[in-house]
């Protein structure tokens, strides 16, 4: 039994009874825990494992987890040589087929996803943090009416103001080139804004004020004393523009026209819906390449996203 | 320790990431364009065999002459696509597009009209494509559009099922009474009651929703008056008789045994293909995926069948629809363009085009050698639906792609036991109104100075 | 001379003005006009007046895709609000593997809509889905999930609920907010432990319930891309969301000036349910000293 002592944590109502029955609520706890963990695992994994199948089995009834062969000698057992070079011969097929397909230039569009997410991450980073510093490092009169304008302004979905956008990209001849996907992360996202605004905040006041009887400008605190200080929010910020930009799909929807300028979303799209039909372990093999990165950097960076999701909680 | 390589690793990737997204990359399909030609973007929506066919066709152009490159793009949603594009002035220069997108694209001024090319050599006589076609590609006097092959839809009967239950194989249904007599027949389940082979569904596919009136001598839109007539009673009748046809089998298992082939079509395990529909009502293009995924299929296929009189083998009814190709307004090189719209005219190409998608051909003129070398073995079914004068097109206005959508649910609505007369005089008031605010649209442009 | 603060701030803020001006605003105000017009994209607009406001009142499609946008709304984040707080609440007894599991239900957050419309296609096809074939070994034959009138939509709320891990997130930090002190002296009292989750847990994290709560009903009334991709907003306009149909409008149909009145309506209704529950919200939230 896994049970450990915690050290100073906070229990929200689970068992404190002691004895036979703690163990016993530990246990339904764990095995409720590994029951959902498996649900909500299943449709990625699932997905996965279809992109390693042949066109046939990945439209079969069945719950094979691994893919079957028919050899000449029939079914190659599990745990022989045969079995795993025709597993692996497969799976590399199925990738392959999707990375030079005909009608998906996926390099392509993982190269216009990758500048679009850059472009956009830079953009949030440089505006976001300025403006971030003028609400929460200046004194001026209206300041927190202002902010809530900020706030609320979060609350308006992409979707609800896309057919307003389109008019104002059209306007501006954006449509069709890349400009709508990242030129309004130039212009600082609020809850960019908010979560920068709350580091700031915490930093102690007295080092900027030292820094201005030093005869620091402005800038120069900005510069030399908050942005230093606020890597690990600034990376947190980046990382969730990252994600935002790599997974959209309205906006390259709406505003991309050539094929050429196909983001991984909006070619994940197409490659699926293609007039016909596509083979399902191929669209899992697409969809499974486009996942990869995000989860990559998730894993690397969990802890980042786990606080920047509960500042974003916290604002009231 | 871990922590720094940690850092060192995320910084590797930041900075790869970086530099693939900066770095010049060239699309793949533009590496093999030779220099000094125009470039023309060219949507299509085939992929698949059928668009290797358009490709080897493309291929054809660019060899015939040294100054203008068709570059051909998949594209799988071209309408909404192409509305964005022309709309926000960066169309592609040819729009590869479904006849029903005429009207649309024409009242919107989305396209440019063929007629501002006459002064060029090599106009288009309309009279060069079989009437029904070349009232397709026109609209409000004008040609919008040139052809790109054409379909009308035939009911494809697998002859061996037929024979396996003692049905006779030569002898088709030719009334929806005979049809629905031999589909009751073909009907196959497992050991536990589940529905393993349909005769015959008009959900599968479900593609054509408004299909069924014109075989019920009904019809969806009366051009003259500018009406939404679905409610009439024909159409009624039609869609009455979609209800039956669910009830029998049930609706939801046969709605269920249509779904689970929503994306199969066109692969080994098309319903038809693999047997689970021993008849179907398909485009000839059917004929091109039977070859490439099961040579040896006995198949047969006849006219839509009738509701109530019995086909004149001269003048079979049905439903017309083609592929065509458009100039959008504002495109970058309408002379390129229209060029290879015109290339794409000639009685050759399109034989070759409709020969490899196993198509009849949209023109008037056909050659023998054509006919005789079809790997569609029921071409001449075909062809005579789309010479015929009784074959209807789809309503030639803007209106059409929204009131289509509205009976795509409708479709679905009697499928599942509703009262087929209040549907479709819902759908009819609401198609009138959306009918009635383009009528406003067109006056308005037609008073104001062009 | 000394500047006044505001204008030793206004270069500060001045991207934020600008990107809120450009992109926010303009794009409302401009919808608003075209709203009042009838408009192509591709010809001249012209002005109608109201008619496309008439127009939505005798529009049968309005009134069912709002019905269905608010369904899917109210019940998709009452739903996500109760479950995530549940799962948030077994992952803070910290068993072994908590964190795992933590991970892998925040994981689908991250997932690209598309993707995740995929794989979920794939799991409810009705012939050789994963779930039909799961039950077909217990003998059950499944449902056309995304194909019946009844299950569709039920289907689409399953699949957001996958999506809850911001959520959860949340409610954990909120939760190891609540000091230990609380749940001691309630236990000294005698209090249950059902008790203790009503009297002392939901007053803690009351702030957290109200804030996912207006997030996910702001998120669900702007469904778009599961249904766009996986129904097409079928069978008989069961999963046709009302983002949807502005879309189809604006981008298919040709017909910007009645989809600017659509997205205009969308944005007040938004914004006034959002009201709505912060208010009510509100009363019944603990907010401690700071």
């Amino acid at each position: 039994m896994g049970v450990e002592r915690r050290q100073g944590g906070h229990d929200s109502g689970a068992g404190r009874e002691g004895g036979g029955a703690r163990i016993g609520s530990r246990l339904g706890a764990w095995m409720s825990l590994a029951v959902i963990g498996f649900l909500y695992a299943v449709p990625l994994v699932w997905g996965f494992l279809v992109s390693l199948k042949t066109p046939g089995q990945a439209s079969a009834p069945g719950l094979g987890v691994l893919p079957r062969f028919e050899g000449e000698g029939g079914d190659p057992s599990l745990f022989s040589v045969a079995y795993w070079s025709r597993f692996f011969e497969q799976a590399a097929s199925n990738y392959r087929d999707v990375w030079t397909s005909p009608i998906a230039d996926f390099p392509l569009y993982l190269r216009n996803s990758l500048l679009v997410a850059v472009l956009s991450v830079l953009g949030t980073l440089v505006s976001s943090s300025i403006v971030a510093y003028g609400f929460s490092r200046l004194q001026w009169r209206g300041r927190d009416a202002v902010f809530t304008l900020v706030l609320a302004t979060m609350m308006v979905p992409q979707a609800v103001v896309i057919a307003p956008s389109y008019l104002i990209f059209r306007e501006l001849g954006w449509i069709g080139t890349f400009a709508p996907l990242w030129a309004p992360a130039w212009f600082s996202g609020a809850s960019s804004v908010f979560m920068l605004r709350q580091f700031f905040l915490t930093i102690p006041r007295e080092l900027d004020e030292a820094a201005r009887i030093d005869g620091c400008s402005h800038v120069g605190v900005f510069v030399r004393v908050i942005l230093p200080l606020s890597r690990p929010a600034l990376a947190a910020v980046g990382l969730f523009q990252f994600v935002a930009s790599w997974n959209d799909f309205l906006g390259p929807l709406v505003f991309l026209n050539h094929q050429e300028q196909y983001t991984l979303q909006l070619g994940l799209a197409n490659y699926y819906a293609q007039h016909g039909g596509t083979p399902w372990n191929l669209v899992m093999a697409f969809s499974t390449l486009v996942i990869v990165p995000v989860l990559l950097l998730f894993l690397l960076t969990r802890r980042l996203f786990v606080e920047g999701v509960a500042t974003q909680g916290l604002k009231e | 320790m871990a922590s720094v390589t940690r850092r060192a690793v995320i910084g590797s990737l930041a900075g790869a990431a970086a530099l693939a997204a900066f770095w010049p990359r060239e699309a793949r399909s533009r590496r093999t364009i030779p220099s000094g030609r125009v470039v023309l973007r060219y949507w299509e929506k085939w992929t698949g065999p059928e668009g290797e066919a358009i490709q080897r066709v493309v291929d054809r152009f660019n060899e015939s002459q040294d100054r203008v490159w068709v570059q051909r793009v998949p594209v799988a949603d071209p309408m909404s696509k192409a509305m964005v594009a022309v709309g926000g002035g960066d169309p592609p220069d040819v729009l590869g597009m479904f006849s029903y997108n005429v009207a649309q694209f024409a009242e919107a001024r989305a396209a440019m009209s063929l007629d501002e090319f006459v002064s060029r050599p090599g106009a288009i006589d309309p009279s060069i494509y079989k009437p029904a076609v070349a009232r397709m590609l026109s609209h409000q006097g004008r040609q919008w559009a040139g052809v790109n092959t054409c379909y009308t839809l035939a009911l494809y009967c697998n002859r061996a099922i037929l024979a396996s239950i003692g049905a006779d194989p030569s002898r088709l249904p030719r009334t929806i009474e005979e049809l629905d007599a031999l589909a009751e027949r073909l009907i196959d389940r497992d050991a536990q009651g589940k529905l393993t082979r349909v005769g015959f569904v008009p959900n599968l596919p479900s593609w054509w929703p408004y299909f069924w009136p014109i075989m019920f001598g009904g019809s969806l839109y009366d051009a003259a008056h500018d009406r939404a007539t679905v409610a009439s009673e024909e159409c009624i009748r039609a869609y009455e008789w979609i209800g039956r046809c669910a009830a029998r089998i049930s609706p939801a298992s046969a709605g269920a045994f249509a779904n689970s082939y929503a994306r199969s079509f066109h692969s080994p395990e098309d319903p038809f293909i693999s047997g689970h529909a021993a008849m179907i009502v398909q485009g000839p293009w059917l004929a091109n995926f039977i070859r490439h995924y099961s040579p040896s299929l006995d198949y047969a296929a006849v006219p839509v069948p009738l509701w109530p009189d019995v086909p004149d083998p001269d003048q079979p009814r049905g439903m017309l629809e083609a592929d065509v190709l458009m100039i959008p307004r504002g495109c970058p090189h309408p002379e390129e363009s229209f060029a290879f719209l015109r290339y794409m005219q000639s009685r050759e190409i399109q034989e070759q085009l409709a020969s490899e998608h196993c198509k009849s051909s949209p023109m008037a003129r056909v050659s023998d050698e054509f006919m005789r070398t079809h790997a569609n073995k029921s071409v001449a079914v075909h062809d005579a639906i789309t010479a015929s004068p009784r074959v209807e097109v789809l309503p030639q206005t803007r209106a059409w792609k929204p009131y289509a959508d509205l009976l795509i649910g409708a479709f679905d609505e009697v499928w599942s036991g509703g009262d087929p007369r209040a549907i479709m005089t819902r759908v009819q008031s609401r198609a009138q109104a959306i009918l009635d605010k383009a009528a406003v649209l067109r006056s308005r442009r037609e008073g104001a100075p062009a | 001379m000394k500047r006044s603060p505001f204008l030793v701030a206004l270069p500060w803020i001045m991207p934020w003005i600008i990107g809120f001006v450009a992109f926010l605003a303009a794009p409302i105000v401009m919808s608003l006009w075209y709203s009042l017009n009838d408009y192509s994209l591709l010809e001249p607009a012209a002005f109608v007046g109201l008619d496309n406001y008439k127009e939505l009142a005798g529009d049968p499609l309005f009134w069912r895709v709002t019905r269905n946008t608010l369904l899917y709304g109210l019940v998709s984040s009452g739903l996500s609000v109760m479950l995530s707080l549940l799962i948030a609440a077994m992952l803070e007894t910290r068993v072994r593997g908590a964190a795992l599991v933590r991970a892998i239900v925040f994981i689908p957050t991250l997932v690209p809509a598309v993707s995740g419309a995929v794989s979920w296609l794939w799991l409810y096809n009705p012939r050789f889905g994963l779930i039909n074939s799961a039950l077909s070994t217990l003998g059950v034959d499944g449902p056309d999930w995304l194909g019946s009138t009844a299950w569709a939509m039920p289907s689409l709320v399953v699949m957001g609920l996958w999506v809850i891990g911001s959520s959860v997130l949340v409610y954990s930090a909120a939760l190891q907010d609540v000091p230990r002190t609380l749940y001691e002296s309630a236990s000294i009292d005698g209090v249950g432990r059902l008790g203790r989750f009503r009297h002392v847990t939901l007053p803690m994290v009351s702030p957290a319930i109200l804030f996912n709560g207006v997030m996910s009903l702001i998120w669900s009334l702007q469904l778009f891309a599961p249904p766009h991709l996986m129904t097409r907003g079928g069978p008989e306009e069961t999963t046709y969301t009302y983002s949807m149909y502005v879309y189809n409008n604006a981008f298919i149909y040709g017909r910007m000036g009645y989809a600017s009145a659509l997205a205009w309506l969308q944005i007040l209704v938004t914004l006034a349910l959002t009201l709505i529950v912060l208010a009510v919200g509100r009363k019944f939230v603990y907010y401690r000293a700071a």
